[in-house]
């Protein structure tokens, strides 16, 4: 697999950083509705400190698929799209990009805001972003929650527009983000 | 000032009529901390990460002079339910009976009984009592005059489950480090 965009086809970069991440936001969403659930307590503490980690490596990640994506145009939609599946599919594909990096930004300023540190994996430990402050905290935990919850439509959006694609109009939208697969469709 | 100077000045005389632990002894200057210019900081490391918190009501009775370490002596007194770690969360955690079970220990409790002096400044050895355990902890510290009174700053280094803070889960070392700093920077006035 070329490791740049090409052939109408996501390249391994793209490819890996997509699916990295989004396996990283399925067991976000995981760890925090099984913290959510637990009493106060060591092993509520682990979930979450597992969260953050998980949550910086997203950010981290983020940071390099934007670099990515700047420098190395994706292949193009195909040509029989309706202008406003165009624009729908722009908008959705830049708010999951802007989601990735306001919900680390913004779980990172909630621990930051309630003085307990970030560490990543226990192997270094990120600067806090704010001081202790529980107003503050309260208002990025509605604001972390509530982008969640548009997190969890937009990915679900994204995900049955793929398979629309794929089964409906038999392009190769979806085909061309999957590793060792040929596509023989028309892109 | 005056104090000061009378103190060096009447060394013997007063020697027969202080409390000392030895007769030869120099006397040691009084002091208590001024609880609204002192800090007391504690920082504990969770999932990896440091973070600090205070207690917000202590009592220190110090009575030092670098020059008269045999008559030195630190009593504290540190009101438990006064931590404060900047979330009411583990505040709480922290209060309950897994941890420093505040309700049943109310109060830590150190006393000094040596003394000696360090290359940055001088050590004192004592035994805290925390959560019904008594145990030695060293204290390192510096001793600055600032007539009329003087500040003291230092660190100990101990570890929670040598003193039985931390129960059930939380006598887990990986998520909760067994060792504890506390930093100390005390406004002392002279009694």
């Amino acid at each position: 697999m070329p490791i740049s965009d090409s052939n109408g086809r996501y390249g391994a970069v793209a490819q890996s950083l997509h699916w990295v991440i989004a396996a990283l936001i399925v067991a976000q969403f995981a760890l925090a509705w099984t913290a959510d659930d637990l009493p106060l307590g060591l092993e509520k503490l682990k979930l979450l400190a597992r969260h953050k980690s998980v949550g910086m490596t997203i950010l981290m990640l983020a940071a390099l698929r934007l670099a990515w994506r700047f420098t190395h145009a994706p292949p193009a939609l195909p040509a029989g799209m309706k202008p406003y599946e165009v624009k729908l599919a722009r908008w959705t594909h830049a708010a999951l990009y802007l989601l990735l990096f306001a919900m680390p930004l913004t779980g990172w300023m909630m621990s930051s805001a309630k003085n307990y540190s970030v560490s990543w994996f226990s192997l270094f430990t990120w600067p806090n972003l704010i001081g202790p402050n529980e107003h503050a905290f309260d208002l990025l935990r509605s604001t972390h929650d509530v982008m969640s919850n548009v997190l969890f439509g937009l990915a679900g959006l994204h995900i049955l527009a793929a398979l629309k694609h794929h089964f409906w109009n038999k392009d190769s939208v979806l085909l061309r983000m999957l590793p060792f697969v040929r596509s023989e469709r028309r892109p | 000032m005056m104090k000061f100077t009378h103190r060096l000045a009447l060394p013997l005389l007063l020697a027969g009529a202080c409390h000392l632990p030895t007769a030869q002894a120099a006397p040691a200057a009084g002091y208590h901390a001024d609880p609204a210019q002192s800090r007391l900081e504690f920082y504990g490391k969770q999932a990896g990460a440091e973070f600090k918190g205070v207690f917000h009501r202590f009592t220190a009775a110090i009575d030092f002079s670098p020059d008269a370490l045999a008559a030195a002596h630190f009593d504290v007194q540190i009101e438990l339910d006064s931590l404060d770690s900047a979330d009411k969360d583990r505040d709480k955690t922290m209060r309950s009976a897994d941890i420093f079970d505040v309700a049943r220990f109310p109060t830590a409790h150190y006393v000094t009984r040596s003394f000696s002096k360090t290359a940055g400044g001088f050590r004192a050895l004592g035994s805290l009592t925390l959560h019904g355990v008594t145990k030695d902890v060293p204290v390192d510290f510096e001793f600055t005059t600032a007539p009329p009174g003087a500040r003291l700053d230092g660190t100990a280094t101990l570890k929670r489950l040598d003193f039985g803070v931390g129960q059930g889960d939380w006598k887990n070392t990986e998520w909760v480090a067994d060792e504890v700093r506390v930093k100390f920077s005390l406004h002392l006035v002279s009694k």
